[in-house]
């Protein structure tokens, strides 16, 4: 015990209605990675956030080097070198890493003796040494706004580094990232493991566990269902427990048999407001009861073509056509009331009101006309069956039902609730872009058990999405886009994984 | 030539700091449509001092002129407070919190300068008569000819003001209070993940507002009427919010926004005077700094990048 660095001793932590966190004990050996391993609203990151001072426990008591601790704020648990990097990063985008970086403990001079100022070249060097003993590649003048989203991150990542945390916890480092950056992530977690820091990651992607982690704790609904040694345990028993059922990974896939043609994409060009070309003399076709996806590392075009056939962007050249009808120049509420249905990337931002409740956003696209409203009146009575109805058909958890505010929902029941949406719409055409981004097992599979059902109802749909398992899990056609080019069309069943891998990376291309 | 430069720096100046009270508290993340309000209550305050000063008290004039703009930069500060305390502690909303100010201040001060007048000094009024700011050139310099215009008649509150802008620059560039204020207004999340109080942050750039624009408004009633009056709410409070806006939240193109507009402005009267136009032409002249306004908000307006949290309550809960 004596080299354990953080014991968390019988946590428990309640909200209205729920208990988050129900009597956990863990011990965290120092410089070990220690995965928290859970499906969305499991309590990992409510765990977490009691070892980070954010939330204090109803019953437990933490142990860091130990010593009993009380953790009341971020703030004391940075004075314990405790570290996080969250899910939502913490970055004023108009400032430059380094300013990000050194924002709450600033290093000052004296410049004549009298006058503080800043002392941005002391921080800049510390920060710079710190970028390469870890390998993080991050430049500490450029500005957090023109930086991907890795950049970011690694900016995190600093930020506890340059506070000489000790103890890292990472909550879904890897949600928001490409495969390749998920690598070099995950390269990064070894050094600082390997540099003598302690981590601690909470993720619900098993193979990330497998390739990092030493040890891990699997969380199903509060509750601690045990404490592995990484080596000994296979994915599917962890995928099990994770889950609280037997899990499998196929999908039961019935072979599409061809139909009529519901949307032509013809000769599709696209600039971008800097004058870039992002989709180049892209044409496909999707047919009834076919399921097209279109593959390719993050920023190929992908979305943009979704977009446009969704008609939240205006193609430079080239036509839409559905069912035969020329749509480019409609507006998005046409194209809804001719069936097309639209899941969009940011369910947050395009997808939700979020300071609405569920009701509304479960109407958003219908509300206009009857039963919602009628002689210019809404129907709230209206809203709330349509929602209660929804709730109940697609397994929508909220704290309370209609009336939960969807801010405050997790990121699957938000999502679900799109869905629910989108396909009450009883539209002919799916646009999915993205559907299972940042969910668990358990939400994966219930979408994508949902798109399969709607091929199998003939509806057409269209798929983006970076994850090629759910690609060849799912589709009929394969498309795959690189730099804003068509690389290849090809059958599913005539193409392997790891040939989509090598047109992805603009390694093949067909003429 | 020489009056259009003298007449543009007098009035460009207060502008300037009325405009870098409203970077403070815009950049911090609050909404400040009450410069208007906070200069003429400034103002207000002064006025009264230097009254209260010629009265009751044997301090000559140029010594009161100081005293009072003190006594404007105090009282443009603590009556910023109250916006800060609507829009910090009670999450009021900003832009009605801001006009509210303004309306209070209007008629708040022409009550007191009335109840005053009359019950201190016995004379019915509404307005306290200031001493005429002296003006003085810098030798040799201002004999150059056109360049020497920048150093002639000058009013003492100019170099005030350049000196204070330059310490407030400062302070919001180079510190870790700058640092922080400028990144609350940007993601107040951030600050506080950080460990320090965003509402400390902002209540004090709130009154650094309050404090210039008193500062700044004391200077319009010394230079332009000699009086403090209900004439000191003419829009000047709005203007800078346009020159800040033009400046894009930064203390140095809001410099220059400031001096077009001062120039303009001078630049018109010298033609009404020039082309000897009856003196109705001159009122059209004051509404040049706003036409400017108008037309430059429809080149500036889309480069233009406002504090990403700007008028939004901090809510610390909200994700």
């Amino acid at each position: 015990m004596a080299d354990d660095i953080v014991v968390l001793d019988h946590i428990t932590k309640r909200f209205p209605r729920i208990v988050a966190n129900d009597d956990i004990s863990l011990s965290i050996k120092k410089g070990e990675i220690y995965a928290l391993l859970g499906e969305n609203g499991a309590g990992k990151s409510t765990l977490m956030s009691v070892l980070f001072g954010l939330y204090e426990p109803d019953e437990g008591r933490i142990i860091i080097r130990g010593k009993e601790v009380q953790i009341h704020s971020p703030r004391e648990a940075s004075a314990l070198n405790i570290g996080m990097v969250h899910q939502h990063f913490k970055l004023v985008s108009d400032q430059s890493v380094t300013e990000n970086i050194i924002l709450g403990i600033e290093p000052t001079v004296k410049r004549l003796g009298i006058l503080s100022r800043l002392d941005m070249k002391g921080a800049r060097e510390r920060i710079r040494k710190l970028s390469s003993d870890y390998g993080l590649d991050v430049d500490p003048d450029a500005k957090i706004e023109d930086l991907p989203v890795s950049a970011r991150q690694r900016v995190e990542i600093l930020k506890m580094l340059y506070r000489d945390a000790e103890i890292l916890i990472f909550d879904e480092p890897t949600a928001v990232l490409t495969p390749q950056e998920i690598d070099s992530l995950l390269h990064v977690i070894k050094a600082l493991r390997d540099g003598g820091k302690t981590i601690i990651l909470i993720t619900h992607k098993l193979d990330e566990i497998k390739k990092v982690a030493d040890r891990c704790a699997i969380l199903c609904r509060g509750k601690l269902v045990g404490i592995y040694d990484v080596n000994s345990i296979s994915t599917q028993e962890m995928a099990s427990l994770m889950v609280g059922y037997e899990y499998t990974d196929e999908v039961n896939k019935k072979n599409y048999s061809g139909g009529d043609t519901i949307l032509q994409v013809e000769n599709v060009t696209l600039y971008n407001q800097d004058k870039v070309k992002v989709v180049d003399d892209v044409s496909f076709c999707v047919h009834k009861g076919e399921i097209v996806s279109i593959a390719g590392v993050a920023g190929n075009g992908q979305v943009e073509v979704a977009d446009v056939v969704a008609g939240m962007l205006i193609p430079s050249a080239g036509r839409i056509v559905y069912k035969g009808m020329d749509i480019t120049g409609k507006s998005i509420r046409e194209r809804t009331e001719e069936g097309i249905a639209y899941i969009p990337e940011d369910r947050q931002d395009v997808g939700l009101l979020l300071d609405c409740d569920l009701a509304v956003n479960l109407a958003l696209k219908s509300y206009y006309h009857e039963p919602y409203c009628s002689r210019g009146i809404l129907k709230p009575v209206e809203f709330r069956k349509n929602g209660e109805m929804l709730i109940d058909q697609y397994d929508i958890r909220s704290s309370e039902g209609c009336s939960t505010i969807v801010r405050s929902m997790s990121g699957g029941n938000q999502q679900k609730a799109i869905i629910a949406r989108e396909i009450s719409l009883d539209a002919d055409l799916y646009i999915f872009v993205q559907p299972t981004r940042g969910l668990d097992v358990g939400a994966i599979k219930n979408i994508q058990e949902r798109i399969l059902a709607l091929s199998e109802e003939g509806k057409a749909v269209l798929l983006i999405s970076l994850e090629l398992e759910e690609i060849m899990n799912l589709s009929d056609t394969v498309i795959v886009m690189y730099n804003g080019r068509i690389q290849t069309v090809r059958k599913r069943s005539e193409v392997t994984a790891n040939e989509i891998g090598y047109y992805m990376m603009g390694a093949k291309h067909e003429a | 030539m020489n009056s259009i430069i003298i007449d543009g720096l007098s009035f460009a100046l207060p502008l300037f700091i009325i405009a870098i009270g409203g970077i403070y508290s815009e950049r911090s993340g609050i909404t400040n449509l009450a410069l208007e309000g906070l200069l003429g209550f400034g103002a207000f305050t002064g006025g009264l001092t230097a009254a209260i000063i010629y009265e009751y008290s044997s301090i000559g004039g140029t010594a009161s002129m100081y005293i009072a703009l003190i006594a404007a930069l105090f009282g443009g500060m603590v009556y910023a407070m109250l916006h800060a305390l609507l829009c910090i502690r009670f999450k009021a909303n900003q832009v009605i919190s801001g006009v509210v100010i303004n309306i209070l201040a209007t008629a708040l001060t022409a009550f007191l300068t009335n109840q005053i007048n009359a019950s201190l000094f016995g004379r019915a009024s509404n307005r306290f008569v200031l001493e005429v700011s002296p003006r003085f050139s810098i030798p040799l310099i201002s004999e150059i000819p056109f360049i020497g215009a920048f150093f002639t008649s000058i009013y003492p509150f100019e170099i005030i003001i350049l000196i204070v802008a330059a310490i407030m620059w400062y302070v919001l560039e180079k510190t870790p209070y700058g640092l922080r204020l400028r990144a609350a207004g940007d993601n107040p999340q951030a600050v506080d993940a950080a460990g320090a109080n965003v509402s400390a942050i902002r209540f004090s750039a709130v009154m650094v507002s309050g404090a210039l624009s008193g500062l700044g408004g004391m200077c319009f009633a010394y230079s332009i009427s000699s009086n403090v009056s209900p004439s000191i709410f003419s829009g000047y409070g709005y203007l800078s919010i346009a020159a800040f806006i033009f400046g894009n939240w930064k203390i140095g193109p809001t410099f220059w926004a400031c001096i077009l507009f001062g120039f303009a402005r001078s630049a018109g009267y010298s033609l009404v005077n020039v082309l000897a136009l009856p003196s109705a032409y001159s009122d059209l002249v004051l509404t040049l700094p706003y036409i400017i306004t108008v037309i430059l908000l429809i080149f500036v307006s889309r480069a233009n990048r406002a504090p990403k949290s700007l008028g939004e309550v901090y809510d610390k809960g909200k994700r």
